[in-house]
């Protein structure tokens, strides 16, 4: 088996490829001429724990955390995933050696990388075979059920790796402001959203719609196919598709948000995981956050174009999709 | 006015009614006797109907499309953008069949078919999108079924108009645009109206006038308020 390691070293991680015609932002990798999303095959997954803490979080609590981290996701009624603890390890949280290990890991070189998620993935298949998260020592961590005042808490970063772990990349499902030393978070309604909330805070221990309708949208199970709907179409500017613009279907009767971006040159998109009943779409650019958290960096990413919204309501069908939404913008 | 030839069922008809009036114990006056013959419709008449129908709009409430905000940004959710949504006023079809159980009495069923629009004003957006109204038109069906209560002693132009009371519950289907979603729900009614029947013979036709208010839960609005819909309709009628 060939095997390819990949070390993604942002907040998160930067994607290998976007996958095209995903109705969420997943994290793909080339098979030949194709991009396949990356997915595990083998499920449950088995991961090991650093036997090692770290400043007011002991191994044990480390194992509590990220088990519950896990658990979220899992309790995701339209998706099939599982994992298993397998026990406490020596070993550190590094790539290529066939076991995925989560734990804590001092990098103050990366000093605005709270934690980071690598892979090994089978490039004959797509199929992940090995992934790490290793969370940064450099920053204060806490495990309080209420969260810690100037702590990061474990759980929320946990929950985001994770998530990275499954496969999602990142969401675009938030705002920021630039200050010095970067941006900030003014809000957001993503785990998976590529910057954190503010020290002390543990707002990022619950899933979001963005987010759950990613994981359904790689794990999927019958509920999923059964009972969400997909809204597809383009984005267009001047007549030309409009490359790596966010999508938000806002569904007015729940008042949940879930984001998906225009993947191909021609502007198509697909947001997929959608609960039926109708929908208001707007587009906006790509403009809250390093664009290289989203997209590979040699993509021309098109975000000179004014946030907007869709003039009709886009009904979502149980069990189908609304197609042939063209969503026109118009540069700044 | 009493007309000189009665048939003999409606003379049974007759009858019956002098016995009711007389255990009443009510007088009438003489001028209620226009309706006591074999003009008035009565039972086993069967009433056909068709024509147009308006319905009024509703509100759909608000929603605001917000985020988490994260500490030390603010206070309360970050609100991306408001929306705002209602029912617009609509018209339709409306074909009913009705039986007269007595004279005063009837019930029927119907079937009513419009076109609402659905629209959703959107503003407020936090990265400046211009306000907008998305707009979607639905396809309502309503299968209902009625109890009117036709009062003969107040009928006028020689017999010919005759008002009446309704009450009934319905059926709610709406169908989103492409009909790809289909959402149900029920109603509850009650109105008033006036049937003016031309001529007095066995086969006539007539117009029928009505309005009235629909409670109704569910179908394209989710919520689990009632909404209070006024309605109008004109028909054309024919009796046989």
């Amino acid at each position: 088996m060939k095997r390819r390691a990949a070390v993604l070293i942002t907040l998160s991680l930067v994607a290998f490829y976007t996958v095209p015609a995903g109705a969420y932002l997943k994290l793909g990798t080339k098979v030949g001429a194709r991009t396949v999303t990356l997915a595990w095959t083998q499920l449950p997954i088995r991961y090991f724990i650093t036997d090692r803490g770290t400043t007011g979080v002991t191994s044990t609590q480390l194992q509590q955390t990220v088990q519950s981290a896990f658990s979220t996701w899992q309790a995701v009624s339209t998706a099939q995933i599982s994992s298993q603890f397998v026990g406490l390890t020596l070993t550190g949280p590094s790539s290529g050696d066939g076991v995925t290990v989560i734990g804590f890991q001092n990098r103050p070189d990366l000093e605005r990388t709270l934690g980071a998620t690598s892979f090994m993935v089978d490039s004959t298949t797509g199929a992940i075979v090995e992934a790490d998260i290793f969370f940064n020592t450099a920053f204060p961590w806490s495990v309080s059920a209420q969260g810690d005042t100037g702590l990061f808490d474990l759980q929320s970063i946990a929950l985001h790796e994770i998530g990275h772990l499954f496969g999602l990349a990142h969401s675009a499902m938030g705002e920021t402001e630039l200050r010095a030393g970067g941006r900030r978070v003014i809000a957001a309604e993503a785990v998976m959203f590529p910057i954190a909330f503010s020290a002390g805070t543990i707002l990022g221990r619950t899933l979001k719609a963005d987010d759950i309708a990613g994981i359904g949208d790689i794990y999927s199970n019958s509920t999923y196919s059964r009972n969400t709907g997909s809204i597809s179409g383009k984005v267009t500017k001047s007549g030309q598709g409009v490359l790596g613009a966010h999508v938000i279907a806002f569904d007015v009767r729940t008042q949940k948000l879930v984001g998906g971006f225009s993947l191909s040159d021609d502007g198509s998109f697909v947001i997929a995981g959608l609960e039926p009943g109708p929908h208001i779409l707007r587009v906006e650019p790509l403009d809250d956050g390093d664009i290289e958290s989203f997209f590979d960096a040699t993509l021309n990413i098109d975000v000179n174009f004014r946030a907007q919204f869709y003039d009709k309501i886009v009904v979502v069908p149980k069990g189908g999709g609304t197609s042939g939404v063209e969503l026109k913008v118009v540069a700044k | 006015m009493i007309r000189p030839t009665i048939t003999t069922r409606a003379a049974r008809l007759l009858g019956t009614f002098c016995i009711v009036a007389g255990a009443a114990a009510v007088p009438r006056p003489a001028a209620a006797q226009v309706y006591i013959g074999r003009d008035i419709p009565h039972r086993g008449n069967i009433e056909i109907s068709g024509g147009a129908v308006w319905l009024g709009g509703y509100d759909l409430g608000s929603a605001a499309a917000e985020e988490t905000r994260n500490t030390g940004t603010g206070t309360g959710p970050f609100v991306l953008f408001d929306t705002s949504s209602k029912t617009d006023p609509s018209v339709g079809l409306q074909g009913r069949l009705g039986v007269y159980a007595t004279k005063s009495v009837s019930v029927e069923g119907g079937v009513l078919v419009a076109w609402p629009s659905v629209s959703t004003r959107l503003t407020g957006d936090a990265e400046s999108a211009s306000d907008l109204t998305a707009t979607e038109t639905l396809t309502r069906v309503i299968v209902d079924g009625s109890v009117l209560f036709h009062f003969t002693g107040a009928s006028f132009g020689g017999g010919r108009g005759v008002p009446f009371i309704l009450g009934g519950a319905g059926y709610l289907r709406d169908a989103h645009e492409k009909n790809e979603v289909i959402e149900t729900g029920h109603e509850f009614h009650i109105g008033g109206g006036l049937h003016y029947w031309f001529g007095q013979g066995k086969h006539r036709f007539g117009i029928r006038a009505d309005g009235g208010i629909s409670w109704r839960q569910g179908g394209a609005d989710s919520a689990e308020t009632t909404r209070t819909v006024p309605m109008a309709a004109g028909s054309i009628a024919y009796l046989f």
